[in-house]
């Protein structure tokens, strides 16, 4: 205030001015009470970016949080700490130096039931920030040239995993589920860093890991994805954690943080090229990946509620860590806290309980200009991201096929291209997927995706047609690029 | 008699008399006079045998780990909050329940002996490398000038950044987790070696010379004998840090070993047994600390061992 009046003095005597003032401020305001807000972030954990990331970049927090009323006299400290996976956070809010965390489901849990062990130090999940509802974004990857294309084939060979992760649970889940013995691999635990340079140079056989590494290190070019969350069917989601005891001191900020929230996934959707770019320059995880988890259709699903199945979700864990003696008693309906999203879902006019109800993703939509026709079926869809930045949407897999070869034959780069897996239904890489080819009318050969190769076996053995890698489905592509979409 | 005078200086207060009576016989042989008190001349209270003797020193010693269990007891149980916070901190009673626990299986056992089986290859490695390189450097100011800017870029690089490039490096992992305890190791026991051979006194060599010896039996007898002190200074330390490398080895490993149940225990928030991981480590590290300094006694007999003031 005091500087605007001011404006028309030498700028030199401003700045002078203005130090002054810095340092007379303690004395002249009754002391402002300083409040600090350690909010612990994962950015390399692209799913999470909404909640961590994009918030402190574009300054939304800073933008809801309340000042007014009983909080005139409180100056907001934020203190943003950015961790490579969930232990280390919850170990900072017990330690009550973060206020606010995120992770995935399985660490969730394990903070959960850390929080309710140590009187104190509870916590609760106030807000959901992505999820795919069948498990999809863990996954496990193997080296390109390694001769496995299935989880069974790593039958006594050495695969490592984050003890403790998200992707963890799902293998736990996946073994539990299928009987395996403790001793069906030798499963060790290795951090995504650790994990990542050892599958580049061979040392293990597979690799589990979370969100983006299972799609990020075949986007890097060694890895390949052989088992995905979504053949688990259980739903995946990565939540956001408030220490109780500051919620409950000041609830306000809680709101405020899930309207940043809201505004941070509002601001993805509106231009998710944008966003991802976006979001490569502040992670350094490449766009195409960023794009592949939170794109229109993407493998996750921007939307804070909590939904019923999210809890149970965290109660399967519950069942899969008490199984193994690793985590001792959690009482779910105490930790899960819905009342702050209420508030904000209202104070944004919105309705929540409708909100809670729905799974619906945005998703691809325009003109597909290769084939001339508008996407109407999204999972059938695809997109294609030109070297020039151009992000054109394309209503079918021939469709996709017949575009790559005509932007290469027109000489333009094709960056990446998005199809949806026949089967699981998750976006996939196109160039990375295997197809059930079927020429039998070879005026037009369909090609149909499948993340996984004994899916593509199945459906082409199915249909008479015959397994392709995306490099033969393009070949064969090449008569058919004034085809109709169909 | 010119010996004498050293004499009256020497025993303890309680026995003046002593010496003095013995003293005629050995300047009567032609001896250089011992400076020892006669034993048998007064027994010293029993309180100053005790307080000179190894009990005095197992007791100090029981009682500087006890009141150390003492300090965590009281302030886990009581929840210290003086800036310091103790309100998170496993008590004693948790990490003794995790001991019983984790010693219901022979896993434990087997995670300390493959931890002491990687310490001890890269320790035994570093002693080679570090001791050898050091009698070099320490000796000939070319290999000083060649090899020290070097090695002292890499001295500073904290164990958990090497993991990648260890990874990296070789072609076995259980090779990358040694190779980072040997760097753990190999500083402190090269600069001590260096240190050694450098701080022998030159008429010694000059001494050594003039009788004859070539370069070999040098380095051999002088050179090499009069660093080791130093040397052994360095192997104590050097074990030290091979051991405070051990979890950034072990995560590499996925599986196996202290270092890794410790980090293991962190990501799934177990803080009892983290402590008990820590713990353990420390205690393997006294272990293996005194074990080096057993093989210096045996090693350096002629080394009277000061034992500071009482």
């Amino acid at each position: 205030m005091k500087l605007t009046q001011l404006s028309h003095i030498p700028s030199a005597l401003v700045k002078c001015l203005a130090l002054c003032a810095a340092f007379l401020a303690p004395q002249a305001q009754a002391a402002k009470e300083v409040v600090t807000i350690g909010i612990g972030t994962q950015n390399t954990t692209t799913n999470t970016v909404t909640g961590g990331v994009v918030l402190k970049e574009l300054k939304l927090l800073e933008k809801h949080l309340p000042k007014t009323g009983k909080y005139a006299n409180i100056e907001w400290k934020l203190d943003w700490q950015n961790f490579t996976s969930g232990p280390p956070i919850t170990n900072g809010m017990v330690a009550g130096k973060l206020q606010i965390g995120m992770m995935g489901d399985y660490p969730l849990l394990v903070n959960g039931a850390t929080g309710q062990q140590n009187k104190g130090n509870e916590t609760q999940l106030v807000a959901v920030i992505a999820y795919n509802a069948f498990g999809s974004g863990n996954g496990v990857v193997v080296h390109k040239d390694s001769p496995y294309y299935e989880l069974a084939d790593l039958k006594g060979k050495v695969v490592s995993v984050p003890f403790g992760s998200a992707a963890h649970g799902m293998m736990l889940q996946a073994m539990q589920e299928r009987g395996w013995p403790a001793d069906y691999w030798n499963l060790v635990s290795q951090s995504p860093e650790v994990g990542t340079t050892n599958l580049q140079e061979k040392k293990i056989d597979g690799h589990g890991d979370f969100v983006p590494f299972a799609d990020l290190l075949p986007h890097r070019g060694f890895a390949r994805k052989i088992f995905d969350g979504a053949q688990t069917k259980i739903p995946t989601f990565h939540g956001v954690v408030v220490r109780k005891e500051f919620a409950d001191k000041y609830p306000e900020v809680v709101v405020a943080y899930i309207k940043a929230l809201m505004e941070a996934n509002d601001w993805v959707r509106k231009d998710p090229k944008l966003a991802a770019t976006k979001v490569q320059e502040w992670t350094k995880i490449e766009k195409e990946v960023v794009y592949l988890f939170l794109g229109p259709g993407g493998i996750h699903t921007l939307d804070p509620s909590i939904k019923p199945r999210w809890v149970e979700t965290i109660k399967i864990a519950h069942g899969v860590l008490s199984k193994l003696g690793r985590v001792k008693e959690f009482d779910a309906a105490a930790w899960v806290n819905e009342s702050y999203l209420r508030e904000a879902f209202k104070q944004r006019g919105q309705d929540y309980e409708a909100q809670k109800q729905t799974l619906a993703n945005y998703d691809i939509t325009g003109n597909d200009p290769i084939c001339k026709v508008a996407v109407t079926r999204p999972k059938e869809a695809g997109e294609i991201w030109l070297a020039t930045g151009e992000i054109v949407p394309v209503s079918s897999p021939s469709c996709l096929l017949a575009g790559v070869k005509q932007y290469e034959a027109a000489g333009k780069k094709v960056n990446v291209a998005y199809l949806y897996d026949k089967a699981l239904g998750i976006k996939v890489v196109a160039d990375k997927a295997f197809y059930a080819l079927d020429t039998s009318n070879p005026k037009a050969p369909v090609g149909v995706p499948f993340l996984l190769k004994k899916d593509a076996e199945a459906y082409a053995a199915k249909s008479n047609g015959r397994l392709a890698t995306f490099a033969e489905a393009l070949g064969q592509a090449s008569a058919t690029v004034t085809a109709s979409a169909k | 008699m010119s010996a004498l005078p050293r004499i009256d200086t020497y025993p303890p207060p309680a026995a003046p008399a002593a010496p003095k009576a013995v003293s005629p016989i050995h300047v009567g042989q032609g001896v250089t006079p011992l400076p020892l008190p006669m034993p048998a001349a007064t027994a010293p209270s029993l309180w100053q045998r005790f307080w000179q003797g190894r009990g005095a020193t197992a007791l100090l010693g029981a009682l500087s780990i006890a009141s150390v269990l003492l300090f965590w007891q009281l302030a886990t149980h009581y929840k210290l909050d003086a800036y310091i916070r103790f309100n998170n901190i496993p008590t004693p009673a948790q990490v003794m329940e995790k001991v019983i626990e984790v010693n219901s299986s022979p896993k434990f056992v087997t995670n300390i002996g493959i931890s002491v089986r990687r310490i001890l290859l890269g320790f035994l490695v570093a002693t080679a490398l570090g001791v050898g390189l050091g009698v070099v450097i320490g000796r000939y100011r070319w290999a000083r000038a060649l090899a020290m800017p070097a090695l002292e870029v890499f001295r500073p690089i904290p164990a958990i950044a090497w993991v990648p490039m260890s990874i990296m490096l070789w072609p076995d992992n259980e090779v990358s987790i040694v190779f980072i305890t040997f760097l753990g190791a190999f500083f402190p026991i090269l600069l001590n070696t260096v240190h050694g051979v450098q701080a022998i006194d030159p008429v010694l060599l000059r001494a050594a010379r003039t009788l004859g010896a070539g370069e070999a039996s040098l380095l051999r007898h002088v050179v090499l004998p009069g660093a080791l002190p130093h040397i052994f200074t360095g192997l104590a330390v050097g074990m030290g840090v091979a051991w405070v490398s051990l979890i950034a080895a072990e995560m590499i490993s996925g599986q196996f070993g202290i270092g890794y149940f410790t980090w293991e225990a962190y990501s799934l928030i177990s803080y009892a047994e983290i402590a008990l991981g820590m713990i353990t480590i420390g205690v393997l590290g006294l272990l293996c600390s005194g074990g080096i300094r057993l093989l210096a006694k045996l090693a350096m007999p002629w080394q009277a061992h000061s034992t500071g003031a009482p």
